[in-house]
């Protein structure tokens, strides 16, 4: 049972992962992000490239891939997302086209395929991250085996999602991205510089996803693709949990792995999927707002 | 009813686009006309699209849903009509992979070959298959719609609920292996039969049967927002709350066009499976249901003939460009390119670029005619 309790725990910190940047972008900016999952496939390629090429760990990949990631959101909100804000289900659409461009780049290895040049770790094919042997095997807690490296996932997103929390909550720019949640126009007229801190929280949000996908990379097999399911799980974590609320996506993430965990269990994982999806539809009926309302914009 | 100038234009470019649809296997072989069914039959989608997401304003992420409730309930029929269902050992038609999934000891009819087998019985007959092509995504959309609807639930979470529902039921179906060949789905389907006519995929009938359907759902759709229930609607998508104030059963007609939609979609799904005979859960895969939006979004999402010919135009081209070795992944990219630039630059599609077209051109013949008409309905505005 601890087993199982555990594996809803793991699979919980992997859609938090995932949802902890949604949460900032969609709750924050109004901003449906589908390109998010493409961010973390990015993150999960620089860690193939970084070990293939420099030769390093996961552990150095984590920097890295945030860097990189987050760079890459700054481009995408200078270039497509600052001029539709506002216009949620366009940004839906926009960023859609963008998580496209994005597959296809990697897949494509960046246009270079069509010159003959191949890079290693980039294309269509499926790449392989081998973590350090320390987080590898299993160790044992009250008779249950316990993944090491899951583990290490788990205490990764905690820390991820302390280090998210104390920065919108305890520092300046933090504030002001809240008072950008609770009405733009207003923290604009005091003085908040909007359009800047949006951009800043953009970045962030896709940083985010960016170590995501390096930790993803660890236990998953990395390809073009792998990004487009996880962005859908994300967005209902944030959904379920309230848009603009981080307790409220940290605790359905919580509620979605174990139930997750749980069915699979019982039954097999298709179902357990298919019953996450029963129960987010069922909340988001029931309450619109998720389950930690936020009153906003 | 007199027509305005601008309708009289409308009515034109449709009378075109059908003349058009109809002379194209003068033109055409068996193999491309097959395609150009297929994509007209994209072209059906689009106009369920626009209707749905330009006209009611509602932005539906699962019209995947609806498109493989119709296709599985027709595939389901011809599934029983091959003939290779026919030789399985019993004098009664039965799906060869519910052989390999049989229960242990069960007998070889449909009845009880495997758990839930004898859903298929009244399958047996192919139009009881067609009736439930179209009754199940309409049930499906009253269903959802009555609950979300009366609600008041708008906007993104619409699109999220549809969304979560498509994949849900993708899943139900992969699971439901034994009644549903899962993640194969249905394959090796019989020929759909009108009065002993048999349509096979590749000779002109049954273009004729694709190119028939969607000059009618066009023309029809065309109509139904011309009514006073259509622009009802479109007040409701512009301000939901003035309309419920002015006193409109707003849920109503929302969950009215939901399932014009979806039973558009749904008849759509049908008639992909008589032309490319099969029915699979990527039907319902989330990139297909959001690829539709995209069509309908090129086109132009608040114009039924722009969808429609954006879905038809973006699958020619795929096709076309594809053929070139090589090319098809750099398409892909292009197509999310074009897709970013069109939700930039052009959000109303190619269709309000031919609208704004039209209008200027009526303006300038009001300018130089000296009896000058005045120019009707210029704004057709966007859907939120």
């Amino acid at each position: 049972m601890l087993e199982v309790l555990f594996i809803g725990l793991s699979l919980g910190s992997i859609l938090l992962l995932v949802a902890l940047g949604l949460a900032i972008t969609y709750g924050a900016m109004g901003v449906i992000n589908m390109a998010h999952g493409e961010m973390v496939m990015v993150g999960a390629y620089v860690t193939v490239l970084s070990g293939i090429w420099l030769g390093t760990n996961i552990f150095v990949a984590i920097p890295l891939a945030f860097i990189v990631t987050a760079l890459l959101g700054l481009l995408i909100e200078r270039v497509v997302v600052r001029k539709l804000y506002g216009r949620l289900l366009d940004t839906l659409l926009a960023t859609w086209g963008i998580a496209i461009l994005i597959q296809q780049a990697v897949r494509l290895e960046f246009g270079l395929s069509f010159l003959g040049i191949h890079v290693q770790g980039l294309g269509p094919g499926l790449q392989n991250v081998s973590v350090p042997s320390f987080l590898q095997g299993t160790f044992s807690i009250l008779g249950a085996d316990i993944n090491r490296y899951r583990t290490f996932i788990i205490l990764v997103t905690a820390i991820l999602a302390l280090m998210t929390w104390f920065i919108i909550y305890r520092t300046a720019i933090g504030m002001q991205v809240r008072a950008i949640i609770r009405n733009p126009k207003m923290a604009a007229a005091c003085g908040i510089d909007v359009s800047r801190v949006n951009a800043l929280t953009f970045a962030f949000g896709s940083g985010l996803a960016g170590v995501a996908g390096v930790m993803m990379s660890g236990f998953k097999t990395v390809f073009p693709d792998m990004g487009t399911s996880m962005v859908v799980d994300g967005f209902l974590v944030v959904v379920m949990g309230g848009v603009g609320s981080l307790l409220g996506s940290v605790l359905s993430a919580g509620i979605l792995g174990e139930i997750n965990g749980l069915v699979a269990a019982a039954t097999n994982d298709i179902l357990a999927r298919a019953v996450v999806f029963g129960v987010v539809i069922a909340i988001i009926v029931l309450r619109p707002k998720g389950l930690f309302a936020l009153k906003g914009r | 009813m007199t027509l305005t100038p601008r309708r009289r234009i409308d009515w034109a470019i449709y009378a075109t686009f059908v003349v058009l649809l109809m002379i194209l296997p003068l033109v055409m072989d068996a193999f491309w006309l097959n395609r150009a069914a297929k994509y007209l039959v994209y072209g059906i989608v689009g106009v369920a699209v626009a209707l749905s997401w330009g006209y009611a304003g509602i932005l539906n992420l699962g019209q995947g849903l609806f498109f493989g409730a119709g296709a599985y309930m027709l595939a389901m029929s011809l599934k029983l009509a091959s003939p290779t269902s026919l030789q399985q050992g019993s004098d009664k038609p039965v799906p060869d992979f519910m052989l390999w999934n049989a229960e242990p000891g069960a007998r070889t009819e449909l009845c009880c070959i495997t758990k839930a087998s004898f859903l298929w019985l009244p399958f047996q007959s192919q139009w009881f298959g067609v009736a439930m092509g179209l009754i199940l995504p309409v049930l499906l959309a009253l269903l959802l719609g009555t609950i979300v609807f009366r609600k008041r639930i708008s906007g993104v979470f619409v699109s999220i609920i549809t969304l979560a529902l498509v994949l849900l039921v993708r899943l139900v179906v992969i699971d439901a292996q034994p009644v549903t060949n899962g993640f194969n789905g249905l394959t090796d389907l019989g020929w759909f039969k009108v009065a002993g006519f048999e349509f096979d995929p590749y000779i002109v009938p049954t273009y004729y049967l694709v190119a028939v359907s969607l000059s009618l759902v066009l023309i029809g759709a065309r109509l139904l927002i011309d009514t006073r229930a259509g622009l009802i609607l479109q007040a409701v998508r512009d301000d939901q709350n003035r309309a419920r104030y002015l006193g409109f059963d707003v849920t109503a007609y929302q969950t009215f066009f939901f399932a014009v939609s979806a039973a558009i979609t749904g008849f759509a799904g049908m008639l992909y499976v008589i032309v490319s005979e099969f029915a699979s859960p990527t039907f319902m895969d989330l990139s297909f249901s959001i690829t539709m939006v995209v069509w309908a979004a090129v086109g132009g999402r608040s114009s039924i003939l722009g969808a429609c010919i954006g879905a038809i135009l973006i699958n020619t081209i795929s096709a076309t460009v594809s053929e070139t070795e090589g090319f098809a992944e750099a398409w892909k990219a292009i197509i999310g390119l074009i897709f970013v630039l069109v939700v930039l630059y052009l959000p109303r599609g190619l269709g309000g670029l031919a609208h704004d077209l039209v209008d200027r051109v009526l303006a300038w013949k009001s300018r130089t005619s000296p009896n000058p008409t005045r120019v009707g309905d210029t704004s057709s505005q966007l859907a939120e």
